[in-house]
């Protein structure tokens, strides 16, 4: 199966102490390399305001990961951890490897669209279309 | 309907004279272009094109990460707003969207705002 990326938030309750959060970032962690995935970027965003209430909280604390793994049943794994974890509020997992490429195809075809576009531009002044086509 | 701009009559016929001397009254050629014929007082305006924000910062991937960005989509109510408002072209409405639902999901956006 091909790898996938994906990425992982979730929120914990602000009053958590950091070394909390650190071990259990630790332990995801730990969980993702059993099975043979790899752990892309870790980043604490820190507390943040919620748009909404979530369990009678305003604040949580975001941790943002970004994995990347050829194992379905790994994000399942990582989820249910998440669940039972009693200073999670709210997570969410996102499949993004598709969306990435569908960007990389984009951006490759505005680059080469870009790079065709000067010699269009430049022909289109009277005189410098036979200096372009001689340059050619 | 915040980011219409409406331009006085006087405004148009100076647009329609400098985009190549058609006859006042013709139409700007935008979003809303009207038939042709007398001008009837103050009541006709040229409506500004609304251009996709989007296309015009060429971005290719909408990040539901960063509410800032998707905050100006939305009522303030909540409710996406639908193109005919914010001018987005129906590709990067359509990832819009799906940002929008996704940064409501973890509570960097509201679905509806509390009172």
């Amino acid at each position: 199966m091909e790898e996938r990326l994906y990425d992982l938030i979730f929120i914990c309750r602000p009053d958590t102490p950091e070394t909390e959060i650190d071990k259990l970032i630790a332990t995801l962690q730990h969980a993702v390399e059993e099975k043979q995935a790899k752990v892309e970027k870790v980043e604490k965003w820190g507390l943040r305001r919620l748009a909404y209430r979530v369990k009678k909280l305003r604040e949580g604390f975001y941790v943002y990961m970004v994995l990347r793994s050829s194992h379905g049943e790994l994000l399942k794994e990582l989820e249910r951890r998440l669940r039972v974890t009693d200073s999670v509020v709210k997570y969410l997992t996102v499949r993004l490897d598709e969306e990435i490429k569908r960007q990389e195809k984009l951006s490759k075809r505005r680059e080469k669209r870009n790079a065709r576009r000067p010699r269009k531009t430049a022909a289109a002044v009277p005189g410098a279309e036979q200096a372009a086509t001689a340059n050619g | 309907m915040a980011d219409e701009t409406h331009a006085p009559q006087h405004a148009s016929s100076q647009h329609s004279s400098f985009s190549g001397g058609r006859p006042p009254g013709g139409g700007g050629g935008g979003a809303g272009s009207r038939p042709p014929g007398p001008r009837r007082g103050k009541r006709n305006y040229v409506r500004k094109k609304k251009v996709c924000r989007f296309c015009v910062d060429k971005v290719d991937l909408i990040d539901y990460k960063k509410p800032e960005i998707l905050q100006s989509f939305v009522q303030e109510r909540g409710k996406i707003l639908p193109r005919r408002m914010t001018g987005t072209c129906a590709r990067h409405q359509r990832w819009l969207t799906i940002a929008i639902k996704r940064a409501q999901n973890i509570a960097l956006l509201a679905f509806a705002s509390e009172l």
